[in-house]
C-alpha cells in the first residue's frame, strides 16, 4: 500500500538517439520534460498577439519581462542588462519545470542534482570567464586577504579558494534539495491517505488530516516553486554583480 | 524564509564539498581517512565564512578587486 516516495524521480528511457564512445545517448522522460517547458515558454512568449491592451497571455508575458529586468537592475545595475538573456532563460526553465513538476503524474526535472549543477555551472563559468577577461590577473587577489601574517597565508589562501568554489555546489544544492525534499514530504502525506483509507470507516475519518496537510503542503510546493527560480535567478544576479562592479 | 533558507544551504554546501573534496583526496591519493577529516574541517570554515559573508557580517571577495 505504501507508495515508494522515490519512485517519482526515476528516469526511465523513451527511446535512444545512439551511441557516443560505448555511452548510449538516450532521450529520457527527464529530457522530455525539459522540451515541454521549453515548449510552454516559447508558446507564452511567441504566440499571444501583441496587443496595446494585453490579453492574459500576454500580460504574462511582459509581466515576466518586467519581473526579471527589474530584478537585475536593481542587484546588478544597468550594465548587468547585458547578462538579461541568461538570467531571464535561467528563470523561466526553472519556473515553469517546477510548476509543471506540481502537477500530479509529472517529472520534475528540478530534482535531479545534475540538472541543477549544470545550470549553476553555467552560471559559475559565465561570473568566472568574465571576471578574468575584465579584472585580468587582478582577479586572482579575489582569494589574498590583506594584513594576514605571512606564516598563515597559504591556509587562509587555501580556505579562500574552497569557499569561492564553494559557490556553484550550495547554488545548485540549493534548489535541488529544496525540489526533492518537498515533492518526497508530499508524496509521504498523500500515501498516509490511502494507508488510512484502507483501515475502514474510522480510518476515512482519520485520513482527512493528512488530506488537509496535502493540500496545504501543495500550496506551500506551489510557493516554494516559484521562490527557488527566483532565489536562483537573484543569485545569478549577485554573482554577476560581483564580475560587474568588483569592490562594492 | 528565503534567507533563512539561504544561510542554511550555504553552511551545508561547505560540509559537503569539503567532505566530497577530501574524499576524492583519499581516493586519488589513499590516505584514508586523513584527506576526509582535514578537508571535512576546512569545508566546515569555508563554509562558516560563506555564510558571514552571506549575512553581511563579513566582506566579500569581491571588494578585493
Amino acid at each position: 500500500m505504501a507508495a515508494d516516495p522515490i519512485h517519482q524521480f526515476q528516469i526511465t528511457k523513451l527511446f535512444s538517439l545512439g551511441h557516443i564512445g560505448g555511452q548510449e545517448i538516450a532521450f529520457t522522460n527527464s529530457s522530455a520534460y525539459m522540451f515541454a517547458a521549453v515548449g510552454i515558454i516559447a508558446i507564452l512568449m511567441l504566440a499571444p498577439s501583441r496587443q496595446l491592451v494585453p490579453g492574459r497571455f500576454q500580460s504574462i508575458a511582459e509581466l515576466s519581462y518586467e519581473f526579471v529586468a527589474n530584478m537585475i537592475r536593481s542587484t546588478a545595475g544597468k550594465e548587468g542588462l547585458k547578462f538579461f538573456p541568461l538570467v531571464f532563460s535561467l528563470f523561466m526553465f526553472i519556473a515553469v519545470s517546477n510548476l509543471v513538476g506540481i502537477i500530479p503524474y509529472t517529472f520534475t526535472v528540478s530534482s535531479h542534482l545534475i540538472v541543477t549543477v549544470t545550470l549553476a555551472m553555467l552560471v559559475f563559468l559565465t561570473v568566472l570567464i568574465y571576471g578574468l577577461s575584465k579584472n585580468g590577473l587582478k582577479f586572482f587577489k579575489l582569494f589574498v586577504p590583506s594584513g594576514v601574517p605571512i606564516y598563515i597565508l597559504p591556509l587562509v589562501v587555501f580556505i579562500e579558494v574552497i569557499s569561492f568554489f564553494l559557490k556553484p555546489v550550495s547554488h545548485s544544492v540549493r534548489l535541488f534539495a529544496n525540489m526533492l525534499a518537498g515533492h518526497i514530504a508530499l508524496k509521504v502525506f498523500a500515501s498516509f491517505i490511502a494507508m488510512l483509507g484502507a483501515i475502514g470507516v474510522v480510518g476515512w475519518f482519520g485520513a482527512v488530516l493528512p488530506l488537509g496537510l496535502t493540500i496545504a503542503l501543495t500550496a506551500l510546493e506551489l510557493l516554494v516553486a516559484f521562490l527557488q527560480a527566483y532565489v536562483f535567478a537573484i543569485l545569478t544576479c549577485i554573482y554577476l554583480n560581483d564580475a560587474i562592479h568588483p569592490g562594492h | 524564509m528565503a534567507v533563512g533558507l539561504r544561510l542554511s544551504s550555504e553552511l551545508v554546501a561547505g560540509v559537503l564539498g569539503g567532505a566530497a573534496l577530501g574524499w576524492g583526496f583519499d581516493r586519488l591519493l589513499s590516505t584514508s581517512p586523513w584527506g576526509l577529516i582535514v578537508f571535512s574541517l576546512l569545508g566546515f570554515t569555508a563554509g562558516v565564512i560563506n555564510v558571514m559573508r552571506a549575512a553581511g557580517v563579513m566582506a566579500k571577495q569581491s571588494e578585493r578587486l
